[in-house]
């Protein structure tokens, strides 16, 4: 008999507004606690404390308008954080400091989040939807300096870029851009030509996340329709389509592939996150807590893989912590 | 007062009656002598001492047999010679010395005591203390030399016969005195101390009378206690001092190896001489622990608390002097000072305290090994006798026993862990914890005490006591004091102790059998109190204070297997509403604390062998383990806060507890929680930690076998705090109220508990808003209860009644054409309408409902589906909840009224076919309903429930007419009571129309009669009341029937003028 599908952890209440986006800092050593970033819709940014369980500080920097991507850059003192209010925020953070330092005016109207790759100590690399509709800007982080902006061929109708995602094959080589679009296809880029490689349809409806593994040259990506495609990245830097995965219910916002590769997480419209096998796309578990449209899901980042935690972030104002470890 | 000043005087006083002694020696002529003596001064005396004492010592010489009363005076005149001048030759002192003692022996039978007088031998005795005091320094050294040995000893023996055998008490206590100046341990201060030299060489001497001295000694201190407690006293301090003196450590260790070469002419005194070697040392101190086991076994139990402090004395002195030589007497001389430590008397305590004191700050135990292992050992052998000891003894001899262990415990200080780190003794020493901290559970009481104050009352926050300990019962002793020893026990332990190791240990022994998990719980929370240094009594510091860290640790891995499922969750009560779930959750094995809840739900098996016993054990179990919270919380303090995500939930929990045992003591760990986390009170506690509770709750809520847990936190949440809380549970209640949507069936009589909480607290709460009307209604209510009101009332009604016939009359000439006057009736005091409902205003607006409200309607909304439940039980619950809900929504008109609509088919088939208690119940509401919907019911009502409960009153009538005293008691008679006390004011609610009154009074009618039970009667009379208004119409048609069917006036009401009419 297979077991019954797990308990939340613990669920985090507080954010008295619809949860868009969560990100770990786990991996700091005692006496640093572990921390979870919330991103909300009424603005806030909240800082939770996972050993109380409680929210440290509460972030007001995006004039109340919903922040929907927060990042850190390497440390956990120094935070990103993306609202509708067309602005990505630097905040410092360290020594009980809450003010923002820096901050990038997208002028996007969109809610793309932005995708973050660290490139070399103290560089990163931040790409993000730019001021019209179907380009897509990659910027120099810290200096803030544009590396390149991708434009589509004229004429291809993609709409607008709803998902990103900057990766490399490891550290120093070149780094590439994926990304979805409103019109449903998935676009890979090459930065250092600006140039898009390989377009590939995988949805009718806009594409709402991706994600790729680089090792595996494999990606995924969700749409408002009833499936998960997985698809694949050839030598010749062409995407193809893997495999379709069927759903029972539509709606994906959020995919995340754990850091191990093993395991997926995905956050459903229908209020389900559900856990999947990256290997061969296994359903392993659905997890059902929440009341309203799940948003987003997040792996944390702690040292000891047994401690890691998956949290899931709902418009029903919670963020549901599971511990899933021992049940993949 | 003396006369002779210079010898010459005295001289020539004193001459002719010693002369006269010289030739004849006579009682009378030594009595002249010592009268004389009286009037010379001391300084002349001095110089004519040898020529005073020169008859007097003559007089003793004479051969042949004296008279004892002569030689009992010249002895006194010796001695008042002696206390008077200084012996300072050395051969009169050992002359003078010899002679005395040859009075008390007859030299023919030498060293027996003669058959003498006692007043002789007490003169003797005296007059030898007298001598040795008027000798000074070297003088009386001489006396103690090898040459006078052979003296010495026979001076010895004579005093140790005569302590031992004596008969009169005086004598006794001289000898032994006589004995203490004899080895110069007097205790006057006169004395010259003795160089180191002296006293070697006496230390040499006096240990050829050890042997005797101790054995007579031992002997008579363990003599009769007849004997009185000063001989005791003596003799256990002359004991000492000898033993002390021979036995020193200092001057044993100057012994030289070999004995002396003493020259010829000595040699047969140095056969005498004992050496002090190793050898002799050592069989010497085996010797004297016996006879050291032996005083020590008798004096610690004797009945004179001087006795024990002496014995004290004698433990200090020897473990001061004799640390190394008497290593083998520890054992027994630490067990008299540790079994003394808590005596009864406080001097002994005190001294005894300050003696352990100086042993340990000397730390001759921490840094003495030897010490330690004696310790060690005797503290084995205890732990191993501990359980029969615990069996056989009373509480006394409890008390000391474990006093002893008490007192080994902290004479070991840290060097407990020597202890403690060998596997038998750890072993040893919690079984017999384990043992002597068995708790009686035999008592029914615990189990059926029930908390049934959950229902209604609301226990107000300020008058929560300090959670103090529940008295608890033992099996194997019922004295308090015997239980605070063992508690000092543990917490000494746990203050020296390794709390790793302890905690580990007794960590293993609660999860090992059912048998030992209480005491094992109670012995944790102690060794963590102690651990903390709170309460602990300790002779000295630790070292290195405890580690916060590691104290936190242990308390968190305790916390855990005490919140444990299988551990908290345990059957206390054969409810049948909790068994099933208890019993479904004892068999998974996973934490209670939130978050992890993931048990299977298995199938509610019922255990026949489920006994009394068990169930107070179990509940016992859950009430250590509280206080175990309580406490752990004072000892981390404001740290406990980190703790109160996992442990808070649990105490809310068992606060929520049916068993009164149990919620008393969780509020109490709840109020020790407050103070230690700093908390301002209850309310903040949960206000503050809500977050930690409604993730429990909901997450709880999940599970099946743990949602009657969750609800029960719920409720005391709400039970417990104020309006402030509503916002912070508002998310929860929802979860509450879907998860009832998805199990009706099953669950409802859980969930119906929280709602009643719920809406108990949003009256009380609201209660302002909710309408003052409500409150009057109930006060009405509960004055309708008792008696005095129901009689002032009954005379009000009275002379209503009479106003109302009064009013008939007039109106009667009225009709008959009279003029129509209706100012005057109004002034005559018709009460007037009922006011119109107020916050009308709010039924205008569809303004957002408060969020108390829309709770109040959303759970409205469940017991509409609820009222048809088949259990009775949820029938009537649920009708208190719908009640409590209407007074909620009362101001909300506009939302009420369509809810009442709602209600109502469900709350008619309750008020027309249904069990009579929930007729009752039903009726309530229906009265609370019509209080706040008013007219919006009338028509309903008149044709769904009244025509049934007129019927049913009619019909009722004849049976309760008939009926006995006991029918006061009945159900029916309860209903017919409260439709009959609640008609009146329904109908005037409703503003009913006239064919409705009709039918009202025509059932009350009935009620009027003398033969219906007096409270019925009342009942139907104060309803009239509320017919006034409509009173030409109905009065016509009441009076008329009434003079129809009260062929029998109603005695109670006088008959008045009026009927004739």
């Amino acid at each position: 008999m297979a077991l019954p599908p797990p308990d939340p952890e613990f669920v985090l209440r507080g954010t008295s507004a619809a949860v868009h986006t969560l990100h770990f800092s786990c991996a700091g050593q005692e006496p640093d606690f572990p921390i979870l970033f919330s991103g909300s819709e009424n603005g806030f940014v909240h800082v939770w404390n996972l050993k109380t369980r409680r929210v440290d500080t509460a972030l007001d920097g995006h004039g109340r308008k919903s922040v929907y991507w927060v990042e850190t850059l390497d440390a956990k003192d120094r935070l990103l954080s993306q609202g509708r209010d067309q602005r990505i925020c630097l905040w410092d953070l360290a020594e009980g400091r809450t003010s923002v330092t820096d901050s990038v005016f997208t002028e996007n109207v969109g809610f793309c989040r932005c995708s973050l790759l660290k490139v070399a100590q103290g560089r990163w690399l931040m790409a993000m939807a730019a001021k019209s509709l179907e380009e897509v800007q990659v910027l120099e982080l810290p200096s803030k300096t544009s590396v390149c902006t991708l434009k589509p061929e004229v004429g291809a109708k993609l709409g607008m870029p709803m998902c990103l995602k900057l990766w490399q094959l490891d550290s120093g080589s070149q780094p590439w851009l994926l990304a979805g679009y409103e019109d449903g296809s998935v676009i890979l880029w090459n930065l250092s030509m600006g140039k898009a490689l390989s377009q590939l349809v995988c949805h009718q409806e806009p594409v709402m996340s991706l994600d790729f593994d680089s090792e595996k040259a494999k990606g995924i990506s969700g749409s408002s329709e009833k499936v998960l495609s997985i698809w694949s990245l050839n030598e010749q830097q062409n995407l193809q389509v893997h495999k379709i995965h069927k759903l029972v219910n539509s709606g994906i916002s959020d995919i995340t592939i754990r850091s191990d590769k093993k395991i997926l997480a995905t956050a459903g419209w229908d209020h389900r996150i559900r856990i999947f096998g990256w290997k061969k796309m296994k359903p392993l578990a659905v997890l059902d807590y929440h009341t309203a449209t799940v948003h987003c899901v997040s792996f944390s980042d702690h040292r000891n893989p047994t401690e890691r935690l998956l949290a899931a972030g709902s418009k029903d104002h919670r963020i549901s912590i599971w511990s899933i470890y021992t049940q993949t | 007062m003396a006369v002779f000043d210079t010898p010459q005087e005295a001289f020539g006083a004193l001459r002719p009656v010693c002369v006269q002694l010289t030739k004849a020696q006579t009682w009378e002529n030594v009595a002249q002598l010592q009268a004389r003596l009286g009037a010379v001064s001391a300084p002349a005396l001095q110089e004519l001492q040898e020529y005073v004492l020169f008859p007097l010592r003559f007089a003793l010489k004479v051969p042949g047999p004296k008279q004892e009363r002569l030689v009992q005076s010249v002895v006194q005149c010796i001695s008042s010679v002696l206390a008077a001048t200084c012996v300072k030759k050395q051969e009169l002192l050992q002359e003078l010395f010899s002679e005395l003692c040859t009075c008390l022996s007859p030299p023919s039978a030498l060293n027996k005591p003669a058959l003498l007088s006692e007043e002789l031998k007490l003169a003797v005795i005296q007059a030898l203390h007298t001598l040795m005091h008027s000798a000074y320094g070297d003088v009386i050294l001489s006396l103690y030399q090898p040459s006078t040995l052979p003296l010495l000893g026979f001076a010895v023996s004579l005093l140790l016969g005569l302590a031992e055998q004596e008969k009169a008490k005086q004598i006794k206590i001289s000898a032994l005195k006589c004995l203490q100046v004899l080895i110069l341990q007097c205790d006057c201060q006169e004395h010259r101390h003795l160089d180191e030299d002296g006293a070697q060489q006496c230390g040499d001497l006096f240990a050829s009378f050890l042997p005797g001295v101790s054995i007579t000694l031992s002997r008579v201190i363990t003599g009769d206690i007849k004997q009185g407690h000063t001989i005791t006293v003596s003799a256990i301090r002359l004991f000492y001092q000898i033993v002390g003196l021979v036995m020193s450590d200092e001057q044993l260790s100057r012994v030289p190896k070999n004995k002396e070469k003493l020259s010829v002419e000595q040699s047969r005194i140095s056969e005498l001489m004992i050496h002090r070697g190793p050898d002799w040392s050592k069989s010497t101190a085996e010797k004297l622990t016996l006879l050291m086991h032996k005083i020590v076994e008798s004096s610690s139990v004797h009945p004179h608390w001087k006795v024990k402090l002496e014995l004290v004395e004698l433990v200090h002195h020897l473990m001061k002097n004799c640390r190394q030589s008497l290593v083998d007497s520890f054992s027994h001389l630490l067990k008299a000072l540790v079994g003394l430590v808590n005596d009864e008397n406080s001097e002994v305590q005190n001294r005894c305290n300050e003696v352990l004191q100086s042993i340990a700050e000397q730390r001759i135990v921490a840094e003495n090994r030897a010490l330690a292992d004696v310790l060690s050992e005797n503290l084995h052998s205890l732990a191993t006798a501990l359980p029969r000891l615990m069996n056989s003894q009373d509480d006394q001899g409890k008390f000391s026993t474990l006093s002893l262990l008490l007192g080994y415990l902290k004479l070991l200080g840290p060097k407990i862990n020597i202890v403690l780190n060998s596997v038998a003794h750890l072993h040893r020493l919690s079984k017999a914890l384990m043992q002597v901290l068995e708790l009686d559970v035999t008592d029914v009481k615990i189990v059926e005490d029930r908390r049934w104050g959950s229902e209604s009352s609301y226990e107000p926050s300020g008058c929560l006591q300090k959670g103090k300990c529940q008295k608890k019962y033992f099996r194997f002793f019922t004295e308090e004091k015997v239980f605070q020893l063992l508690q000092q026990v543990c917490r000494v332990l746990g203050y020296y102790g390794n709390l790793y190791l302890l905690v580990d240990h007794f960590m293993g022994l609660y999860t090992e059998s059912v048998m030992y998990r209480k005491q094992s719980a109670m012995v944790l929370n102690e060794l963590i109190a102690g651990a903390a240094g709170v309460g602990v009594d300790v002779l000295h510091e630790r070292e290195d204070s405890v580690n916060m860290d590691d104290l936190k640790g242990s308390i968190t891995s305790i916390l855990d297997e005490y919140t444990d499922q299988a551990n908290w969750y345990l059957i206390t009560s054969i409810d049948t509403e909790e068994v099933g779930t208890e019993f479904s959750v004892q068999h998974s094995e996973l934490p209670a604390s939130p978050g992890s809840a993931r048990s299977s739900v298995l199938i509610p098996s019922s255990d026949p062998h489920l006994s009394t016993r068990t169930m107070n054990g179990n509940i016992w179990q859950i009430c250590i383990q509280l206080e175990g919270i309580g406490c752990f919380a004072a000892v981390l303090g404001k740290d406990f806060r980190l703790l109160l995500l996992s442990a808070l939930y649990p105490v809310l929990e068992k606060a929520g507890d049916k068993t009164l045992l149990i919620s008393e003591t969780a509020m109490g760990t709840l109020v020790d929680i407050c103070e230690a986390c700093s908390y301002d009170s209850l309310q903040c506690l949960i206000n503050e930690n809500s977050d930690y509770l409604v993730n429990g709750i909901s997450l709880n809520l999940r599970q099946l076998a743990h949602q009657p847990h969750a609800s029960r936190v719920l409720d005391t949440m709400l039970r417990h705090s104020d309006v402030s809380l509503l916002p912070l549970v508002e998310d929860v209640i929802q979860d509450v109220l879907s998860t009832l949507d998805q199990s009706y069936d099953n669950q409802a009589s859980t969930f119906l508990r929280v709602l009643y909480s719920l809406m108990a607290a949003l009256v009380q709460w609201f209660g302002t808003s909710c309408s003052e009307e409500h409150q009057q209604g109930q006060t009405a209510e509960w004055r309708s209860r008792t008696l005095s009101q129901v009689q002032q009332q009954q005379l009000v009604t009275r002379q209503e009644v009479e106003r109302f016939f009064l009013d008939y009359v007039r109106q009667k000439q009225i009709a008959e054409g009279n003029l129509p006057d209706t100012d005057d009736e109004e002034a005559d005091g018709v009460p007037p309408l009922a006011k119109p409902e107020p916050n009308n205003s709010d039924t205008e607006g569809e303004t957002p409902l408060p969020s108390h409200a829309q709770l109040a309607k959303d759970v409205m909304e469940r017991c509409i589906h609820l009222l048809s439940d088949r259990n009775l039980r949820v029938r009537l619950k649920v009708l208190d909840v719908l009640e409590l809900c209407v007074t909620v929504l009362h101001p909300h008109g506009n939302h009420l009224l369509p809810m009442a609509h709602r209600v109502w088919p469900a709350l008619v088939t309750r008020l027309i076919s249904d069990d009579p208690l929930a007729v009752l119940r039903a009726f309530k509401v229906l009265c609370t309903l019509a209080q706040k919907c008013g007219d919006f019911l009338r028509q309903r009502f008149s044709k769904d429930v009244l025509p049934k409960l007129a019927s049913s009153l009619l019909s009722q009538a004849p049976a309760s007419a008939r009926a006995g005293p006991v029918y006061n008691h009945t159900l029916a008679f309860k209903l017919q009571l409260a439709v009959l006390q609640g008609l009146g004011s329904l109908c005037e609610k409703l503003d009913m129309g006239e064919s409705d009154l009709n039918k009202v009074a025509d059932a009350c009618l009935i009620y009027l009669s003398a033969k219906q039970p007096m409270k019925l009667q009342e009942a139907a009379q104060r309803n009239f009341l509320f017919f006034n208004k409509p009173i030409c119409s109905i009065s016509v048609t009441a009076a008329h029937n009434w003079s129809q069917k009260c062929e029998v006036p109603t005695q109670k009401l006088n008959p008045p003028s009026y009927l004739a009419y």
